[in-house]
């Protein structure tokens, strides 16, 4: 599962990130890497790009949709999902 | 232009994340005196300010913020490279409390450099507020460093943060503790550094164990240097660094960072508590409206509105009250007998006039508003909003606003442009920016297109205007070989903006406008007096008759009031009607050859200001290229439209 197919609120821990270098290196470099637990707070409208918060810092990060494409998660047992 | 440090002074720099802050602990310092430079061969601005504390002159730097220090990035490695020049004597990472757990990793880094370091635990009221309870001390303990809360916005806690940074200074040499990875990467660790070569050990005069977590992490600056010194050290740290990668099944450039991002959180945990935070507050609720779909609709267009608003309403109001006392020195010196003296004080009378006429009514409204935009956190949520759709011609959701201010004057759409991280999208804005309607441009439209051709037209060229911008920004971004990468920003908290914080902002960017466009506007305008005192005006009208009468099939004497427009675009208008003899244009001009004018002066060369602007911000190439396009676009179009139209 990536992160565009999670629903809005549901929460997820990030397991890899996957695609450019250069893109994961600053994906990394903004908090965001392999168990992170995340969940997507609104999707921009015209394939926009999605915002992230990172559940435990409470940052948060927008990613182009194709980028958060490449974002590998697993989801919360917490959540039920 | 660097300037060189006294030998008395201490140099201590500021490292931090974007928006922790970091600007406003050294304004806070500076106050008003700062100097802004680049560095050295680059295009990465600076601020630097020298300051007394103490009885100890400090030359004070405020670095580029960055995410982190493995960089490849120009502004991470300008800062990088600063950072180990051997300059400095003293480091002050400012950290946003709130974002704790995000910035560890780049403190980690900075830690592992051991320079005399001070970590400033900034935004302190914003962690509380989130229910955040820091260990300060138990952090220190950690770190190997001093930890000193602040909040800078109100001027807690810097005065204890520099003394600690002095006394870092004064103790340098006695190496702090440094926080310990795992097993693994401390026994490659212990494993490379028995084998450190002297070699390496003079060509690079750095701590060692920093040298090396650069090579495990594959840094290709360090492999560079290290493969001049030491070819087989590099080749035994790779090995080491296979094999990491391979006990982790992870690509090698990232076999260290894992290993870090466990280090970091598990020092997170030690240090912070959460308490259960209030949730959904008022703030909440408001970025919940921003970026929702419909509320961000309201949001962009309310604040495309507003520009709007300020530009025309309050700008144009001011613009009124700044030319009256201007009009009576104007007749008095127009009454002087003619003569290069005279033509010389007028020249320089009106460059002041039209330096005045942009930065008051104008440049002040839109910069505060802008830095509103800025300080708020509205700025990337708009760009949020309007990625998707700016993606499509090539522009990236950060260019919105710079292209928004532009509707007021391009002069702070270019000075904007600062805030975009990528040089492509930075130039291609710049690019783009002159062919954004500005206020003065109009001015011109409506008297013209308004008064001649009605209202519907009027919109129309409007829209027309933003479907030009769209297209050169799209065949722009075409014709660059490398596609750029997808947005990936950050997006700080809401904050209320703080009027002392915006107010320097505005200063700084002011003061940037006076030193630099403001003469070159002067110059222009004694050149241009000296121009018509010399009674070139028919020279001119005839030099530029080939694009006037034969292409754009206009009156020769419109040269002159185009010629003008290059120096303050609503000069077309004000001298139109003396170069055509009359004020009632429609009865000299056809229709057909109103709209072409019209079209003309809205997309041809930006004016001397803007100009001077890119050169400032991009370089002279920005500000040439900029012309030719503009130039090249204008002829085109608006020759087109006269061969479409019947403009006899």
């Amino acid at each position: 599962m990536t992160l565009l197919e999670l629903s809005e609120g549901e929460i997820a821990a990030i397991h890899a990130l996957h695609g450019d270098r250069e893109a994961r290196r600053r994906i990394e470099s903004l908090g965001l890497f392999a168990g992170r637990r995340v969940c997507v707070i609104a999707r921009a409208p015209f394939s926009g790009p999605v915002m992230v918060e990172d559940v435990v810092s409470g940052a948060r990060v927008m990613i182009a949709r194709d980028l958060a494409g490449q974002i590998e998660v697993t989801g919360d047992p917490a959540n039920g999902a | 232009m660097t300037p060189r440090t006294e030998p008395d002074e201490i140099v201590i720099a500021l490292a931090g994340q974007p928006n922790c802050g970091k600007s406003t602990l050294f304004n806070a310092v500076a106050g008003f005196k700062v100097d802004v430079g680049n560095f050295a061969g680059t295009s990465v601005a600076f601020a630097e300010t020298r300051v007394t504390f103490q009885g100890r002159r400090i030359r004070l730097v405020d670095l580029p913020g960055t995410y982190s220090i493995s960089s490849h990035d120009l502004a991470e490695k300008v800062a990088r490279d600063f950072l180990l020049s051997g300059e400095v004597d003293a480091l002050i990472n400012v950290v946003d409390a709130s974002m704790l757990s995000r910035s560890l990793e780049f403190t980690l880094q900075l830690v592992e450099m051991r320079l005399p370091m001070v970590m400033c635990l900034n935004m302190m009221d914003e962690a509380q507020r989130k229910g955040m309870e820091i260990d300060t001390s138990r952090l220190e303990e950690l770190l190997g460093v001093p930890v000193r809360t602040a909040v800078a916005v109100v001027g807690t806690g810097i005065d204890e943060v520099f003394r600690q940074a002095i006394r870092a200074c004064d103790r340098a040499g006695s190496a702090p503790i440094e926080p310990c990875y795992d097993r693994d990467i401390e026994d490659a660790l212990a494993r490379l550094l028995a084998e450190y070569p002297d070699s390496v050990r003079s060509a690079l005069p750095l701590s060692e164990r920093f040298v090396i977590l650069r090579l495990l992490e594959k840094d290709e600056d360090f492999e560079r240097k290290v493969q001049v010194a030491s070819p087989e050290f590099l080749a035994r740290a790779g090995e080491e660094r296979r094999r990491l990668a391979e006990r982790d099944g992870r690509a090698e450039p990232l076999a260290l960072g894992s290993h870090r991002h466990s280090l970091v959180l598990d020092l997170y945990e030690k240090v912070v508590r959460h308490r259960r935070g209030n949730v959904l507050g008022t703030r909440e609720k408001v970025d919940r409206f921003i970026i929702h779909p419909i509320g961000g609709a309201i949001t962009v267009v309310g604040s495309l509105l507003l520009t709007f608003f300020l530009a025309f309403f309050l700008g144009n109001a001011i613009a009124g009250v700044v030319d009256v006392p201007f009009g009576a020195l104007r007749a008095s010196i127009q009454a002087l007998p003619s003569g290069v003296g005279p033509a010389i004080l007028l020249g320089l009378f009106e460059g002041v006039v039209a330096g005045a006429g942009i930065v008051l009514p104008y440049l002040v409204p839109l910069l505060v508003l802008l830095a509103i935009f800025e300080d708020t956190g509205l700025l990337p949520r708009i760009a949020f909003m309007v990625d998707g759709i700016l993606h499509r011609v090539g522009l990236h959701g950060s260019s919105v606003v710079p292209l928004i201010l532009g509707y007021g004057c391009n002069v702070p759409s270019i000075m904007a442009t600062r805030t975009l991280e990528n040089p492509r999208d930075r130039f291609v804005t710049m690019m783009v920016a002159p062919f954004v309607t500005c206020s003065a441009r109009s001015v011109v439209i409506i008297a013209l297109a308004g008064k001649y051709l009605g209202v519907l037209v009027t919109v129309g060229l409007y829209l027309f205007g933003g479907l030009v911008s769209m297209a050169v920004s799209y065949s722009l971004t075409r014709s660059k070989r490398r596609k750029s990468l997808g947005v990936i920003m950050e997006v700080p908290p809401l904050r209320r903006p703080y009027p002392k914080i915006v107010a320097r902002k505005v200063w700084l960017r002011l003061r940037e406008f006076v030193m630099m466009a403001w003469p070159v506007l002067i110059l222009s305008s004694i050149a241009l007096s000296l121009l018509s005192y010399a009674g070139t005006d028919a020279t001119i009208n005839r030099l530029l008759s080939p694009l006037t009468a034969s292409w754009l099939h206009l009156p020769v004497a419109v040269g002159i009031p185009l010629f003008l427009g290059l120096f303050r675009k609503e000069l077309t208008l004000v001298m139109l009607g003396a170069a055509l003899g009359t004020d009632a244009i429609g009865t000299v001009l056809s229709s057909g050859q109103i709209f072409v004018l019209v079209i003309f002066t809205m997309l041809y060369v930006p004016c001397v200001a803007t100009l001077a602007a890119q050169w400032r911000e991009g370089g002279w190439r920005t500000a040439v290229a900029s012309f030719a396009l503009n130039l090249g676009v204008s002829v085109g179009v608006a020759g087109g439209v006269a061969r479409l139209l019947p403009t006899a």
